[in-house]
C-alpha cells in the first residue's frame, strides 16, 4: 500500500513538473507578446526597450527563464505579474483562494444533500411519477450551461423580479469577506452557489440512483430487509453506504477541479474575484507568471485530488487492483 | 475507470411465431437495435437532435426566405415591417441625448421573430447559423477525439509495455492540465499568431482543440476495456490461431470495445457543444464573422436586461441539444447493456 | 417499498425550512436599502467605486483611474486648474512658484520650487527631489521613461540606472530651491510632461521598489491606506498649504472601493452603499440609471479611429481612402457601439483641445464613396479589417467591414486577443491594411497625438504607433518645426489646426468618434457641486454635498 502511494506521489510530481514545461513552451510559442515593450510604456524608444528587456531577463536563453520562474514561485515565491508589477503572485491566488473556496464549497454542500435526495427520492418513488421527473430535472439540470444559467439568474435575481420579496435581498455581483462581514458574504453567494450546483446536483443524483438500484437487488440488502430492519436504516445504512463509492470518488475529483479554478464560468459571471477569474484575466492579457502558477495550482488540486480517490478506491475495493 | 462489459444473453421474449425461427445466437448488435427501437423516449431524442440539426443546417433557407435578412453584416439603418407600419431596426432611446440604444424586440412575425440584436441582425437567423457552427465542431470534435482516442487506447492497451506507459503518461498530463485553461491557452496562443497556417477564423481550430483536450475521457474507459478484452479466451484462440497483431486488433478486440465508444460517443458531442459555447462565450471560441450559440449569448450580454432574447434564445437551442443527447446516449447505454454502469462524462 | 410516508416527512421538512430562511433573508436584508443621511455642511466622507487602479506609485502610475486619485495627493512642479473648460488644459504652477523661463533655444528650463514646501510626514521638500523622481522613474521602470529621455544625459543614464547615477541635464540646488533642466533637443511638449505624475517629487529616501500608496504627499491628501483587492482610502494631508490653483478640497476622506464589475458599482450608487461610480455602464442599462441617480457625461481625449495602411492596396489611392470617410455614417456608429456616448469626429485631435477646429471634409455620402472607389478601380478588391478581441472594437469592426462591402469592397474580418492586437498590426511583416485604433491622451499636447501617432519620421518596424505608416514630406516637416515652439499660443494652436486639416484631407484616417464617459452620482448630491475638469475628470477636491 505504501509502495502505491509513493509511486502515486512521484508520478504526481512529475506530471505537475511537465505542466509547468508545457505551459512555458505553450506561451512563448505566441509571437507578438513581448512583455518588455509593455513594461516601457506607450512609445518608447528601441534603446529603452533594450534596457527594460535586460532588466528583466528577459533576453535570456529559454531554460534560464523557465528555472529563473520556478524558483521565483516557489523558492523565494516573489513572482510578479507581467501586467503589473506591484502584484506579487503568490500573495495574490492566496488572496483568491478563499473566495473560490467559498464558492465551492458551499456549492458541494448543496449538491451533496440535494444530490442524495434526489438520488433516494427517486429509488423510493420508482414506479410513480416521481421517479421519472426527477430524472429528468437531473437531466435538464446537466445540459444547461453554467455561464447562461448565471446570466439569466442575474437578468431574474437583479432586474425582472429584483423588486418582488422574492429578490430584493439579493445583492449587486461581487464578493464580500465572510470575517469582514458573514450575512453579506452569505448574502452575495446564494445565487452563485445555487447556479454552480445545478449541474452536480442532475449528474450526482443520476450516478446514485443508478448505483443504489444495482445495490438494492445484492443479497445483502434483501438479508437486511429479512432481518425485519426499518426501511430508513436499510437505505441509510446498507444501501447508500455501499453505493457511495462512485458518488465519492466522483465528488472528490470534481471538487479537485473546481478548487484548482474550475468554477471559472461561475466566478467570471458572478463577478467573484476567486482563482478562476484570476486565471481567465492572466489569459487575456498573456500575463504568464499569473497564468503558469494558476495552471500549477489546477493542476496541483486535480492530480492531488485524483491520486486520493484512487487510494481510497484501493482501500474500500480490495478487488480493484492499483495500476 | 470505467469498466464496460456485456452481460449475461438478456431473455429474449418470443413473440408466438417466432419460436420455430429462433435460430441459436442473435447477434449482440441486433438485440441491441431492438431494444433501441422499443425505447421511445431515446428515439423521441433522436428525433429531435435530428430536428435541431435539420433546422439548423436550413438557416439559410430560412434566412433568404422567411426572414428576408443577412446575418453577417451591420444592419443598423435597416428597417422591416412590423404588422404593416415600417419601423427602425436599431431605435434610440430617449432623453435629449438619445442615450441608449434599442434594437427591436421580438416581432413574433417571419422578420425579426425574436427581434434584433445590437448590430441590427435577426436573432432568430443568426442562432440558426449559430447552431450549424456549433453543432459542427460538436460532431466534429467528438468524432475526431472518439476515433483518435480510440486508436491510441488500442495501441496502449494491446501493445502495452513501452507503448502504453508512454501514450498513458502523455494522457495523465492531458487530463491533469485544468480543462478550460487547456483549451483557453491552445485556443490564445493559436489565434494569436501574426501570419497564420490556418485562417484565425477556422472552425478547426476550436473543433481540434476541444478534441484534443477530451481524448483522455475516452481513452481511459476505452484502454481498459482494451485491457479486459486481451485477456478473454477467443482472443487468446485467435492468438493459437496464429492471428497477427494488426488482425487480432481489427477481428477480435475492436468489435469488442465499439459498444464502449458507442455510448460515449453522443455523451462526448454533449460534452463538447457545452464547452465550445463556453469558449466562445469567453471570447476565444468560434471568432467573427463565423457565430456560434456561444458568440450570440456573449452578444447578448450587454442586452440581457433590455432584450433579454439574444441572450436566452440560443440557450434553450443549446440545453434542447444537450439534452436530447443525454437521453439519447442513455438510451444507447441501455440498449446495449441494461446492466452497464458507465461513467459518464458531464461538464 | 420502503416508508414513504417518512420520506414525504423529511421533504416536507427541507422545504418550510428553505422557505423561512428565504424569508428571513429578504426582510433582514431590507436593513441594507437605507441612506446615510445628507449633511449639507460638511462633507465627511465621499465614498467612491472605481473599476480598477495600477498603481498608487507616483512613477509609476499610468491610467486615468490612478490619476484621478493621485492628482490629488502628489503635485507636480506645473500642474492644472481646478475648473471646467478649456481653462481646465491651461498648466498653472504646482509646486514651483511661477511658470519657468525657458532659454531661447527652447532648451533649459528654470524653475524655483515655493517656500516652505512640506511632505505629508511633515519632512521639507527639496530641489533634489524633483531629480530623484526622474532617477527613480528609470530605476524603477516606470511606463513614463520614454518621456524624460530628451533630457541631456538621461539616455546615458536609462542604459545603465543606479541610485547614486547622476542625469547630467538636471541641475538642483536645494539651498536656493531651484532647479534647472537641460534638454538634449527642444521638446514643445516639455511643460505638458513635467506635469505628468510620473514627475511628482518623492523623498530621496524612497528606494526604487514599488510603493503602492505609502510615498509621503505633497497634494491635499495622502493615502491611508491601500489594499488591492478591496480599494483604498485618502484622508487629508495636514501639512498641505492651498494656493491659488490648488484648493484644499471638500471631503475629509475619500473612500474608494475597487469595483470591476460597472453595473455592480452603478447598482451600490443607486442603492446609497455608494456616493460616486465611473464604471462605463452598458448601454442598455444608461437609461435605467439616469432615471435612479445623477449622471453626468463627460467628454475625454480619446479618439476611435480606423487607420488605413497608405503603404497597402487598395489602400494606397487617395479615392479610396476618402470614399471610407465618406461612407462611415458616424452618428449611427455612437448609438451601436456606446449607446450614444459619443461624439462624431473627423478629425485626429479631440474636441478638449484649445487647437480644434472641427472638420467637415467628409460628409456620409454612399453614392459618392461607391463613385470614388469605382474610380480608383478598386472595386473587388480584397480588404482583412483587424480588430482586437474586446466588445467595442469587434462591434464596431463588424460594422466597418460591413460598410467596406457595400461601397464595393471585398472585405472580411479578422480578431486578434487583446494582448498581441498591437504588437501584431505595428509590424511592419504583418501587412495590415486597415483595421481598429483608439488612442487615449497621455498629456494634453498635439505631440503626443501628431509626433507618434503620424509623423513619417518616427515609423518604426515593429511596436509601431504609426498604424496608417503615414508619412508626407510637408506635414512631416511641419510638425518637427512645431516640435520646438515650447509653449502652445494661439499661433501655434493655429498652425496645429493647419496640420490637421492637410492630415485629414489625406486621409490616412477614418476617424469616427470621441468616447463620452459617465460619471455616476448618488442622488444625493446636488447638481451644482459636481465641477469636470478637463483632463482628470470629476474635481474630487470642489465636490460637495
Amino acid at each position: 500500500m505504501t509502495a502505491f502511494v509513493i509511486r502515486r506521489l512521484i508520478g504526481m510530481v512529475l506530471v505537475l513538473f511537465a505542466i509547468t514545461v508545457l505551459t512555458f513552451l505553450i506561451f512563448f510559442a505566441t509571437p507578438g507578446v513581448d512583455p518588455a515593450r509593455q513594461f516601457a510604456g506607450r512609445n518608447p524608444d528601441p534603446t529603452t526597450v533594450a534596457a527594460v528587456r535586460h532588466q528583466f531577463g528577459l533576453d535570456r536563453p529559454l531554460p534560464v527563464r523557465y528555472a529563473l520562474m520556478m524558483k521565483r514561485l516557489f523558492i523565494s515565491r516573489d513572482l510578479v505579474s507581467y501586467g503589473n508589477q506591484a502584484l506579487e503572485v503568490v500573495p495574490a491566488i492566496r488572496a483568491a483562494t478563499p473566495v473560490t473556496l467559498s464558492l465551492v464549497t458551499g456549492a458541494a454542500v448543496l449538491w451533496i444533500v440535494f444530490s442524495i435526495l434526489t438520488g433516494v427520492l427517486a429509488v423510493v418513488f420508482k414506479g410513480t411519477l416521481v421517479d421519472p421527473l426527477l430524472m429528468i430535472l437531473a437531466l435538464i439540470g446537466i445540459s444547461m450551461p453554467v455561464f447562461w444559467l448565471g446570466e439569466v439568474a442575474n437578468l431574474i435575481t437583479l432586474d425582472r423580479w429584483h423588486d418582488t420579496f422574492l429578490f430584493s435581498w439579493v445583492p449587486p455581483n461581487g464578493y464580500v469577506p465572510l470575517t469582514q462581514n458573514p450575512w453579506q458574504w452569505f448574502l452575495h453567494l446564494v445565487i452563485p452557489w445555487l447556479t454552480l450546483s445545478v449541474l452536480y446536483i442532475g449528474f450526482y443524483a443520476r450516478v446514485l440512483r443508478a448505483d443504489l438500484l444495482e445495490v438494492q437487488s445484492e443479497d445483502f440488502v434483501r438479508t437486511a430487509r429479512a432481518k425485519g430492519l426499518s426501511p430508513e436504516r436499510v437505505m441509510l445504512r446498507h444501501m447508500l453506504r455501499n453505493s457511495m463509492i462512485t458518488f465519492v470518488s466522483l465528488f472528490g475529483l470534481d471538487f479537485g477541479v473546481l478548487v484548482g479554478g474550475g468554477a471559472l464560468l461561475t466566478e467570471v459571471v458572478f463577478g467573484l474575484p476567486g482563482v478562476g477569474k484570476l486565471t481567465y484575466d492572466s489569459l487575456q492579457t498573456l500575463d504568464l507568471p499569473v497564468i503558469m502558477a494558476t495552471v500549477i495550482y489546477g493542476a496541483f488540486f486535480i492530480t492531488i485530488m485524483s491520486a486520493v480517490v484512487d487510494v481510497i478506491y484501493a482501500r474500500l475495493d480490495p478487488r480493484i487492483r492499483p495500476t | 475507470m470505467a469498466e464496460f462489459a456485456f452481460g449475461p444473453e438478456e431473455e429474449v421474449v418470443l413473440a408466438p411465431g417466432e419460436a420455430a425461427q429462433q435460430i441459436a445466437g442473435k447477434s449482440p448488435w441486433r438485440l441491441a437495435g431492438r431494444r433501441l427501437l422499443r425505447d421511445r423516449v431515446a428515439l423521441g431524442a433522436l428525433a429531435l437532435f435530428v430536428l435541431i440539426v435539420v433546422v439548423c443546417f436550413s438557416a439559410p433557407v430560412y434566412a433568404h426566405h422567411v426572414a428576408h435578412t443577412v446575418v453577417f453584416g451591420s444592419n443598423l439603418n435597416g428597417t422591416t415591417k412590423v404588422n404593416g407600419k415600417t419601423v427602425q431596426v436599431i431605435q434610440q432611446g430617449g432623453g435629449k441625448l438619445g442615450i441608449g440604444e434599442n434594437p427591436i424586440g421580438p416581432t413574433w412575425q417571419t422578420n425579426y421573430f425574436i427581434g434584433s440584436d445590437s448590430q441590427g441582425r435577426d436573432v432568430m437567423a443568426r442562432v440558426l447559423y449559430g447552431g450549424r457552427a456549433s453543432l459542427a465542431i460538436g460532431v466534429g470534435s467528438a468524432a475526431i477525439c472518439c476515433l483518435l482516442a480510440t486508436a491510441l487506447a488500442l495501441m496502449a492497451g494491446f501493445f502495452r509495455g513501452a507503448t502504453d506507459s508512454v501514450l498513458s503518461r502523455v494522457m495523465d498530463l492531458i487530463w491533469a492540465f485544468p480543462v478550460y485553461l487547456l483549451a483557453i491557452s491552445l485556443s490564445t496562443v493559436l489565434l494569436s499568431q501574426t501570419k497564420p497556417i490556418v485562417n484565425p477564423a477556422s472552425l478547426w481550430i476550436p473543433t481540434l482543440i476541444i478534441a484534443v483536450v477530451y481524448i483522455p475521457y475516452v481513452y481511459r474507459p476505452v484502454r481498459g476495456q482494451v485491457l479486459s478484452t486481451r485477456e478473454k479466451e477467443y482472443v487468446e484462440a485467435a492468438v493459437s490461431q496464429g492471428a497477427s497483431n494488426l488482425r487480432l486488433m481489427f477481428n477480435e478486440i475492436t468489435p469488442n470495445i465499439l459498444s464502449t465508444v458507442i455510448v460515449l460517443f453522443p455523451l462526448m458531442i454533449a460534452t463538447t457543444i457545452l464547452t465550445e459555447s463556453a469558449l466562445s462565450f469567453l471570447g476565444i471560441g468560434v471568432q467573427s464573422p463565423h457565430a456560434s450559440w456561444g458568440t450570440i449569448i456573449q452578444d447578448g450580454q450587454d442586452l440581457l436586461y433590455t432584450r433579454p432574447w439574444v441572450a436566452i434564445a440560443p440557450g434553450i437551442m443549446i440545453v434542447l441539444t444537450v439534452l436530447s443527447l443525454n437521453v439519447l446516449g442513455d438510451g444507447v447505454r441501455d440498449a446495449l447493456d441494461p446492466r452497464a454502469k458507465v461513467r459518464a462524462t458531464k461538464e | 417499498m420502503i416508508g414513504k410516508r417518512r420520506w414525504g416527512w423529511l421533504l416536507g421538512v427541507v422545504a418550510i425550512v428553505a422557505g423561512l430562511a428565504m424569508m428571513a433573508a429578504a426582510f433582514s436584508a431590507a436593513g441594507t436599502k437605507s441612506r446615510t443621511p445628507s449633511n449639507p455642511q460638511a462633507f465627511p466622507k465621499l465614498r467612491a467605486v472605481l473599476d480598477t487602479i495600477d498603481y498608487l506609485d507616483p512613477q509609476q502610475a499610468y491610467t486615468g483611474q490612478s490619476w484621478w486619485a493621485m492628482w490629488n495627493v502628489y503635485e507636480t512642479l506645473l500642474t492644472y486648474q481646478h475648473v471646467e473648460k478649456a481653462a481646465g488644459y491651461k498648466l498653472v504652477p504646482g509646486l514651483a512658484q511661477s511658470l519657468p523661463t525657458i532659454s531661447k533655444n527652447g532648451k533649459v528650463y528654470h524653475f524655483k520650487l515655493r517656500k516652505g514646501l512640506k511632505y505629508s510626514n511633515g519632512k521639507k521638500v527639496l530641489a533634489s527631489d524633483f531629480k530623484w523622481a526622474i532617477k527613480r522613474e528609470f530605476l524603477s521602470t516606470g511606463q513614463g521613461v520614454g518621456f524624460y529621455t530628451d533630457i541631456a544625459g538621461a539616455t546615458a543614464y536609462a542604459a545603465h540606472p543606479t541610485a547614486g547615477g547622476n542625469i547630467s541635464g538636471i541641475i538642483t540646488n536645494n539651498a536656493k530651491r531651484t532647479i534647472t533642466i537641460k534638454l538634449a533637443k527642444p521638446r514643445g511638449d516639455f511643460l505638458t510632461i513635467l506635469a505628468l505624475i510620473f514627475a511628482a517629487p518623492v523623498p530621496g529616501s524612497t528606494g526604487p521598489a514599488i510603493q503602492n500608496g505609502t510615498i509621503p504627499s505633497t497634494g491635499p491628501y495622502k493615502f491611508k491606506s491601500y489594499d488591492p483587492n478591496h480599494g483604498f482610502v485618502m484622508v487629508r494631508n495636514k501639512y498641505f498649504k492651498p494656493t491659488k490653483y490648488i484648493p484644499r478640497g471638500n471631503p475629509n476622506e475619500v473612500d474608494v472601493s475597487l469595483v470591476g464589475d460597472a453595473d455592480a458599482a452603478t447598482q451600490m450608487v443607486i442603492n446609497g452603499q455608494a456616493d460616486y461610480s465611473n464604471g462605463a455602464i452598458s448601454p442598455d442599462r444608461i437609461a435605467n440609471a439616469k432615471s435612479k441617480g445623477r449622471l453626468i457625461l463627460r467628454a475625454n481625449a480619446n479618439t476611435y479611429y480606423f487607420w488605413m495602411n497608405i503603404n497597402e492596396p487598395p489602400f494606397n489611392k487617395l479615392k479610396v481612402r476618402q470614399a471610407v470617410n465618406y461612407a462611415i455614417d458616424r452618428s449611427k456608429m455612437q448609438t451601436l457601439i456606446w449607446g450614444g456616448l459619443g461624439q462624431p469626429t473627423q478629425n485626429v485631435l479631440p474636441p478638449t483641445y484649445p487647437s480644434y477646429r472641427k472638420l467637415k471634409l467628409y460628409t456620409h455620402n454612399l453614392t459618392k464613396a461607391k463613385q470614388l472607389i469605382d474610380q480608383a478601380g478598386a472595386k473587388g478588391a480584397k480588404v482583412t479589417v483587424w480588430a482586437r478581441q474586446v466588445s467595442d472594437s469587434v462591434d464596431s469592426a463588424t460594422y466597418y467591414t460591413s460598410v467596406l462591402n457595400s461601397i464595393g469592397l471585398n472585405a472580411s474580418l479578422t480578431t486578434l486577443p487583446k494582448a498581441t492586437y498591437y504588437t501584431t498590426i505595428g509590424n511592419v511583416a504583418t501587412h495590415a491594411q486597415t483595421g481598429w485604433a483608439r488612442w487615449l491622451e497621455d498629456y494634453p499636447h498635439p505631440l503626443d497625438w501628431f509626433d507618434v501617432l503620424l509623423n513619417g519620421n518616427r515609423i518604426t518596424d515593429q511596436d509601431n504607433n504609426n498604424y496608417a505608416w503615414y508619412t508626407n514630406k510637408k506635414t512631416n516637416a511641419e510638425i518637427e518645426a512645431l516640435k520646438k515652439a515650447p509653449i502652445l499660443t494661439p499661433a501655434v494652436n493655429a498652425k496645429w489646426a493647419t496640420v490637421e486639416k492637410q492630415i485629414m484631407q489625406q486621409a490616412p484616417w477614418a476617424p469616427w468618434s470621441n468616447r463620452v464617459f459617465p460619471e455616476f452620482f448618488n442622488k444625493s448630491i446636488p447638481a451644482k457641486c459636481i465641477h469636470v475638469q478637463r483632463l482628470y475628470g470629476i474635481d474630487l477636491a470642489r465636490l460637495c454635498k
